[in-house]
């Protein structure tokens, strides 16, 4: 139901699964160019597991839609797409050290520690957020001379990505997060939010805004955008708590009810699965209320983004 | 200009820069919400007994080409955070675990280790944000700004520091010469070279000047690094193992794998090499050069000791 809702919207086609295809294509070319094995290869080799492993590059597609939405052409945006999804990994692979949350698996892959060792897991982190900032800093990333967008627009877009990666940001989330783990009382709501809108919602907005930055879009339309991508962040945790509650494991394709098994704080635990659901319909409400004011043609991306991320049925 | 050299006062020139230095850093890193993260970033940063280098001979590479110090100011702040980022990750527990750093405890070991996991990668991202907010637009092109930030990130990256790191946790430190020598250029040359080209950016050099400074920076960190070895050799029972926390981590140091007579040859060779990418600055910039020529021979003879606010145990770490 959810899927046909999504594709009647407006009253236009538009190929999703398509868009999706062709732009991680892209993307995972570009990020495949942007990390050639140099020496020490080994070194090279731990980063390109991790970021080439799969994954279905939510964070990098955003960019390039956001870029578009403001009008500026798609190429343009491909490092900052390939930083944004760099950081993605980095913090995957750091999040999954055995000091950290220790797991073995991720995408049904073993992680970068259990291959490489917990020594070069970490410096491959710390390499690939290097190499993101570098990558998007450096004019030489971009396709030409006349594309490449001015120093302003970068060193902006550099802001950008620091801030919400950093303990404002990502860091920030991961920080509350493993603090929260294992405490006798259930995190607070409020708390709950903190976590999702740090750790997950701040570089959903990083992609959207260092897309629409380097496209050259206007403040107003930098913060319509940055306000989509808190509702999406958002939006997608609530509605994996949600399918956590009410699918099967062989539905999810992972363990189902494990959030209500563990000590976890979930939407459901603390208002319910009524009130959860209405809270994602709210926030896929907010996040179309934001695009509302774009070239429909233009956001049919971001609108379908939004619509997979409430509609997915695991 | 070797005598004029020696008449220069760097004592007094390095230490007025570091209480700059300091109270730069001090501003970067406020305390927020989650404050133990900004508290173990301050820890890696602040809690004292560092040098400085870096910013140092960032500092005195703009002023060089004449222009006002408060234009490399936040960018040397920010090459300290991405040096204290790398450092925090060093000392992790899966790396040296080293449980002390310039003579206080680590900051895995005063914060835990997934605390100085987050602290590193959070002080990297905030010495970026900190360049860009605070550089004076008036003083530094834009296009200026965006070069140096790709410096620092090559300079910390798979090629640079973190290559270096990864080469000494494989052993090749107790390999050829050819292997120490390259372990010292990633793990402490390119962060010198990374400050030197990075002020020199920061204070209008072309790029002839700058791939000058360049190479000055690599053979001054290179040498600087060396000679620490060569006098830990000297010194019995300085650190575990003659080793002291951030130089190899193989116990066999550097100047055991060269032997001590080709390692004072390559000492001689990196000063003369240093000094001679100097020579170029000798006319056009007067007086201005005598901080890094002097930078050359404090790395040999270590005429006096250097620390940061609140500092003791200095020790010859950079």
């Amino acid at each position: 139901a959810g899927a046909a809702a999504a594709a009647v919207e407006g009253g236009r086609e538009f190929d999703f699964k398509g868009y999706m295809v062709a732009r991680a294509a892209a993307v995972n070319r570009a990020l495949d160019a942007a990390v050639p094995v140099a020496y020490p290869e080994r070194v090279h080799e731990a980063m390109r597991y991790s970021l080439l492993g799969g994954g279905k590059r939510v964070r990098p597609v955003l960019c390039l839609a956001a870029c578009e939405l403001v009008g500026g052409r798609e190429p343009l945006a491909l490092p900052p797409a390939c930083a944004v999804e760099m950081i993605h990994t980095m913090s995957l692979i750091h999040d999954d050290l055995p000091c950290m949350d220790d797991d073995d698996l991720r995408r049904g892959q073993p992680t970068c520690h259990v291959v490489y060792g917990e020594p070069l897991a970490v410096l491959a982190g710390d390499a690939l957020l290097a190499l993101a900032f570098r990558h998007l800093a450096d004019p030489s990333s971009y396709p030409s001379d006349d594309l490449h967008p001015p120093a302003p627009r970068l060193l902006r877009a550099v802001a950008e990505l620091a801030r919400c990666i950093g303990a404002e940001g990502l860091v920030a989330g991961q920080a509350v997060d493993l603090e929260s783990t294992g405490l006798a009382d259930p995190v607070s709501l409020d708390r709950l939010e903190y976590i999702h809108l740090h750790k997950t919602a701040s570089l959903l907005e990083a992609s959207v805004v260092l897309g629409a930055i380097v496209g050259g879009g206007s403040d107003d339309q930098v913060e319509r955008l940055r306000r989509y991508a808190r509702c999406i962040g958002l939006l997608f945790q609530v509605v994996d708590d949600i399918l956590d509650v009410t699918k099967s494991s062989q539905e999810l394709g992972k363990t189902a009810g494990k959030d209500l098994a563990s000590d976890k704080s979930t939407y459901p635990k603390l208002l319910g699965l009524d009130k959860s659901r209405q809270f994602a319909e709210q926030l896929l409400c907010d996040a179309k209320d934001q695009i509302a004011a774009f070239d429909p043609a233009k956001a049919a991306p971001l609108l379908h983004l939004a619509n997979y991320i409430a509609y997915r049925q695991k | 200009s070797s005598a004029a050299a020696a008449s220069f006062d760097l004592r007094s020139y390095w230490t007025g820069l570091i209480s700059e230095i300091e109270a730069e850093l001090e501003a970067a890193i406020p305390v927020r919400y989650p404050e133990w993260i900004y508290e173990a970033m301050r820890h890696a940063v602040l809690s004292g007994g560092a040098k400085r280098a870096s910013p140092v001979m960032c500092v005195a590479a703009c002023e060089l080409l004449g222009a006002p110090r408060a234009a490399a100011f936040p960018t040397a702040a920010a090459l300290e955070m991405a040096h204290a980022a790398s450092l925090v990750h060093d000392d992790l527990p899966c790396m040296d675990a080293a449980p002390l750093r310039r003579g206080r405890p680590s900051t895995p070991a005063l914060f835990g280790v997934s605390t100085a996991v987050l602290a590193g990668d959070a002080l990297f991202p905030l010495g970026f944000a900190h360049v860009i907010a605070r550089t004076p637009p008036a003083l530094v092109p834009r296009p200026a700004l965006l070069r140096v930030l790709a410096e620092i990130a090559r300079a910390v990256g798979s090629t640079g520091m973190a290559a270096g790191q990864f080469l000494d946790l494989s052993g090749a430190a107790a390999g050829g010469e050819a292997e120490v020598l390259l372990v010292l250029e990633k793990k402490f040359g390119e962060m010198a070279e990374c400050s030197a080209v990075c002020g020199g950016l920061l204070g209008g050099a072309d790029e002839d000047d700058a791939a000058a400074l360049r190479r000055y920076g690599r053979a001054v960190g290179v040498l600087y690094q060396l000679v620490d070895d060569v006098l830990m050799e000297d010194e019995e029972g300085v650190g575990s193992n003659g080793r002291s926390p951030g130089k190899m981590r193989s116990n066999a140091s550097a100047v055991r794998a060269l032997g001590i007579d080709r390692a004072l040859e390559i000492v001689e060779e990196l000063k003369d090499k240093a000094k001679s990418e100097l020579r170029r600055f000798d006319d056009k910039c007067g007086e201005r050069v005598l901080p890094l020529y002097s930078f050359v021979d404090y790395a040999v003879h270590r005429g006096f000791l250097v620390a940061g606010a609140g500092a003791g145990a200095g020790g010859n770490e950079v």
